[in-house]
């Protein structure tokens, strides 16, 4: 008691100093804390927007499909197998998918194109993607037409070149962009609709049509209406075309996939390349997604499916991504530990001041009868205090700033969002909790102070008084 | 009673080039109740001298025995504790602890030696009000005069009941009027609480006081008188 009495006052001898430490490590703490929460919710939105949204946890495919994607490597499907994976209790539905590459053309423009037929209702258990079709285009005519118009204020007007050829699937983005006031679209919006609006279509199972990536419908230069032909190889080396209307324009926020995608009903897509009844990859939609979950589903199931066929998990068909997220990961953590030795630099250089300027202080303490054990726990607990103090400032500030991340994820507008976009980061900063790295924090800042302590320690262990006292 | 006895001490410093004799062959015995003077010039070894009787230096040759403890048989942890016990230490800068008020520096060692809160109260009170400071017992050393300070100090190191009190120049840095007062304090605390003093000084008003002068030069004892008074 005393000898905490003795050091909390001994903080306070220079009042400057003291804060000016407790504020390096409340910083390292805040910092830390931060950016992991910011890392995990980009993890989270990653598995959320990749795993969850496009391959699933687990998917049956034909044994080869992995390593060669080609059409021949597809396998028959039909309801007793659908029956038979349904009779597991983890899996509560499934969503086929038939995938192979063609040539697309329209007028003089071609370009080769991974072609992928989907059921667009059931794909909806894993993405949004028939919210995607465009709206909303602002083409070079679009935005000369909406100018001649005279309609909007100046400073959208100003801003309307910059998003030129931009397609919009979200008439509120649209508006943000722009700089208007999201409030009164009313006022605004039926003159962006007169001159860019273009009508999308959902596209359905038993119904020939397409959607397009943005960017193939920029470089085909098509519009939802227009014919494409679609020319490639089928199963087992016949071949495939066919000439579809376009649905819809739909707005892929990755640059490279979105000008090489054509997505059509899976049906139609078996008709096209004459591989009727058969799926290069199905997607078991499940209801737990643990690790433990898909083992046991995956084991479950490798017995009841067609020999020609396996299960693949999520971990093995995102293997790039996860390694992706490792590194940042270990990227994330060297640079906080970076961080971490220029604050426990700092620390150091306080412990020595503060020791250096109280030698002649230690003598007389030592001299009228403390041990020294004990004067270098009071110097002890002085540094445990000032972390504590950086610590506690740290977490608690931090919480209720990472809470509101967590709800409030920040979204960037205007340019910098597109700029963003090209580079393919989601325009986006998702927070999510953290809990045990709090823990971390407190560790790792007792680990420094216990560093810090070393010297000031052995320096007050072997302490001659008298040449103290003469200092 | 005899409380402290020096035997032929010596204490050589090893400079990197010159060897130092500073204390040479000293033999002293202060019994019960001294209010002593070292004096000397400067340089003669009284610091040297104090330094090895309150245990903070050990000597490089001879004994040094308080009550028949042989302070360099002890343990350095064990010295510690036998210095808050038994050795009272005034310092020539005060040397109190800055962020204690007056009366939590006079109660510092009281602690260490565990004694109940009570009977330090009772005597933090009584020493500072002996001292003349029973007014200020809740400032800060940093609030009291160079004087007041002193008088903190010797309140303190008489506060553990030692057997003795060692003070090195403990005037040096006083005016002649709280020179005065300290000492007026330190001979009546010496005669009513019959604590042994043993001072160094060069201060010819301060020797006056003393009951016994050792005159040392060249770590040597050049004379040793009762004086009158
Ligand atoms: N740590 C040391 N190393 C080497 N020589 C020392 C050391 N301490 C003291 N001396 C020398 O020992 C001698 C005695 O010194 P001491 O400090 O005991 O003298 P003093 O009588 O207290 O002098 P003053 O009146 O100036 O305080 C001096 O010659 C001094 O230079
Ligand atoms: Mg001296």
């Amino acid at each position: 008691m005393e000898n905490l009495k003795l050091a909390w006052r001994n903080l306070w001898r220079n009042r400057r100093r003291t804060m000016i430490t407790a504020a390096s490590v409340f910083f390292a703490v805040f910092f830390a804390l931060f950016m992991r929460s910011l890392q995990l919710g980009s993890y989270d939105y990653m598995y959320k927007n990749v795993i969850e949204s496009y391959s699933g946890y687990i998917q049956l495919q034909q044994k080869e499909w992995w390593d060669e994607k080609t059409i021949d490597n597809s396998f028959g499907y039909n309801l007793k197998l659908e029956e038979r994976l349904l009779s597991d209790n983890n899996i509560v539905n499934t969503i086929p998918r038939l995938e192979s590459f063609a040539l697309a053309s329209s007028g003089s423009n071609t370009k080769g194109v991974m072609v992928m037929g989907i059921d667009p209702e059931k794909e909806s258990l894993l993405s949004d993607i028939s919210k995607k079709v465009a709206k909303y285009h602002l083409s070079a005519d679009a935005i000369a037409k909406i100018l001649a118009s005279k309609q909007l204020p100046e400073k959208a007007t100003g801003n309307l070149p910059l998003f030129e050829n931009v397609y919009y699937d979200d008439e509120n983005r649209l508006l943000q962009d722009l700089g208007l006031n999201v409030e009164k679209k009313d006022s605004y919006l039926p003159v962006l609709a007169r001159y860019s609006r273009i009508e999308g279509e959902q596209i359905k199972v038993g119904e020939p049509g397409v959607w397009l990536g943005q960017e193939l419908a920029k470089y085909l230069e098509v519009q939802p209406g227009d014919t494409m032909v679609l020319m490639g190889q089928g199963y087992h080396g016949t071949t495939a075309a066919g000439k579809y209307q376009i649905k819809g324009i739909i707005k892929i926020p990755a640059s490279d996939i979105s000008g090489r995608i054509v997505y059509l009903p899976y049906d139609v897509a078996q008709e096209l390349f004459h591989a009727e009844n058969n799926l290069t990859s199905l997607i078991l939609h499940v209801r737990d997604n643990s690790d433990k979950a898909i083992a046991e589903t995956s084991q479950w199931l490798s017995e009841k499916i067609p020999d020609e066929t396996r299960i693949i998990d999520w971990k093995e068909m995102n293997d790039v991504i996860i390694q992706q997220m490792e590194a940042d990961n270990v990227s994330g953590m060297f640079m906080i530990g970076i961080l971490y030795i220029v604050i426990a630099f700092g620390i150091i250089g306080t412990v020595l001041m503060m020791t250096a300027e109280r030698r002649r202080e230690f003598g007389v303490l030592v001299a009228i009868g403390m041990q020294k054990k004990k004067l270098a726990s009071i110097v002890g607990y002085e540094m445990m205090m000032i972390g504590l103090l950086g610590v506690m400032a740290g977490i608690i500030i931090s919480i209720p700033i990472i809470l509101y991340g967590v709800n409030h994820p920040i979204v960037f507008k205007g340019e910098l969002a597109h700029m963003m976009e090209e580079y393919d980061f989601e325009p986006k900063l998702v927070f999510e909790t953290v809990s045990y790295y709090y823990l971390w924090q407190a560790f790792v800042v007792a680990l420094m102070v216990l560093v810090s302590l070393i010297h000031p320690v052995r320096k007050i262990l072997r302490l001659k008084v008298v040449n103290a006292l003469r200092a | 009673m005899k409380v402290l006895e020096l035997k032929n001490a010596h204490k050589i410093y090893n400079s990197s080039e010159i060897q130092v004799h500073a204390v040479n062959g000293v033999d002293l015995t202060f019994e019960e109740g001294e209010f002593a003077a070292i004096v000397g010039p400067s340089g003669s070894g009284k610091t040297t001298l104090l330094n090895m009787i309150g245990g903070l230096d050990h000597p490089t040759k001879g004994l040094i025995l308080v009550e028949n403890t042989d302070l360099s048989k002890l343990k350095p942890s064990k010295l510690i504790d036998f210095r808050m016990r038994n050795i009272g230490f005034v310092f020539q800068s005060y040397n109190l602890i800055p962020v204690l008020t007056a009366a939590e520096n006079v109660e510092f060692i009281m602690n260490l030696q565990k004694k109940p809160k009570k009977e330090r109260q009772k005597r933090t009170e009584d020493l500072l009000n002996a001292v003349g400071l029973g007014d200020r017992i809740n400032s800060r050393p940093s609030k009291l005069s160079g004087g007041q300070q002193q008088r903190v100090a010797v309140a303190r190191a008489l506060a553990s009941k030692p057997k003795f009190i060692l003070a090195d120049e403990p005037t040096a840095n006083l005016d002649s009027k709280s020179t005065e007062t300290l000492l007026q304090i330190m001979e009546e605390l010496n005669r009513e609480e019959k604590i042994t003093f043993i001072f160094s000084t060069h201060d010819a008003r301060v020797v006056k006081r003393a009951r016994r002068v050792v005159t040392l030069e060249d770590g040597k004892i050049l004379s040793d008188e009762i004086s009158k008074n």
